[in-house]
């Protein structure tokens, strides 16, 4: 019986095989799209940062992306972030096309209860950023800690 | 325990739920392979450089082996696949909990901010390997296309 199993499986194996690169290559996803550049963007996928390294990346002047509500966001942020809420990112695009595609940055919202840190690194990555980190406990850690913010007028 | 491997009824129910989960599980995975080697590479347990290679073949055969097990085809090849992939689908859940890391499961939606691992993604995966390990040892030959083409072989015409 598992010899039978095991020559399937490997039939299996390789027609999934067959079908996966040549869809690769009809559709320019996956492996053959990223050829020279699987390792860049397997490094440099969207991961969450802990506390620690969001601190370490903002001491070193790493642009930081607020996904809140512009009035979250005006009562108070993280020193020097940029406020781009998940619901107006299309209206953000023509900020974020000045910005290089290769550039780090750090997306984060209210904390562990939101998820529109990770949305909006989603959406950086879609849209070619390739080098986007997700602080994801975000506002309330950073406060928590009593590290300065910043309000806007 | 042996009436329980070739119980029809049972073994038709798990093929049906099994073999649906591993083709729903592949859809989103082949169309956006890249976003799906990301979620791989959070895991943090596949050589770099590896993900996309393993991206762009991987949902390919969860659907053949979903199918497989569902219509009966290839089915011991395709139960053995299931239950290697879903024993190697939970480690990997296991480790990354053990670890602590705050990951996307990357299991159906290749949403980052949808299926975060937990207790209940453990719970899913050993549901899943308990599964497809019993359509590996189960006996029972009741809809399976294979059986039905075993048993009227296609006429041949002159």
């Amino acid at each position: 019986m598992f010899r039978q199993a095991a020559q399937e499986s490997l039939l299996i194996i390789l027609a999934s095989s067959v079908l996966g690169l040549s869809y690769s290559a009809v559709s320019q996803k996956g492996l053959f799209r990223a050829k020279d550049s699987a390792v860049a963007i397997a490094n440099t996928a969207p991961s969450v940062i802990s506390f620690e390294e969001a601190k370490t990346l903002h001491d070193s002047k790493v642009l930081f992306l607020d996904s809140r509500h512009p009035y979250e966001f005006k009562l108070g942020h993280i020193p020097g972030s940029l406020n781009i809420p998940l619901n107006t990112f299309e209206e953000s695009r023509s900020i974020l096309a000045a910005m290089p595609k290769g550039k780090l940055l750090v997306t984060y919202c209210d904390g562990v209860d939101c998820n529109s840190s990770m949305q909006l690194a989603a959406k950086l990555f879609e849209a070619g950023f390739t080098n986007v980190k997700i602080f994801f406990s975000g506002w309330q850690e950073w406060k928590s800690h009593g590290l300065p913010v910043e309000q806007s007028p | 325990m042996k009436r329980f491997l070739e119980n029809d009824y049972i073994v038709i129910a798990v093929r049906v739920f099994t073999g649906m989960l591993f083709i729903v599980a592949s859809v989103d995975k082949i169309s956006l392979p890249d976003t799906f080697a990301a979620s791989i590479s959070n895991y943090k347990i596949i050589p770099n450089g590896l993900e996309l290679s393993v991206a762009t073949v991987l949902p390919w055969v969860e659907l053949l082996a979903g199918l497989g097990i569902l219509v009966g085809v290839f089915f011991r090849g395709s139960a053995l696949i299931a239950s290697a992939l879903s024993a190697v689908f939970l480690i990997a859940v296991a480790s990354a909990l053990a670890r602590g890391l705050d990951i996307a499961c990357g299991c159906f939606s290749q949403d980052p901010s949808v299926g975060r691992i937990n207790w209940e993604k453990l719970v899913e995966n050993v549901i899943l390997t308990a599964f497809s390990f019993y359509l590996l040892f189960s006996t029972s030959d009741k809809f399976k296309l294979e059986s039905f083409l075993r048993q009227n072989p296609p006429q041949e015409t002159v």
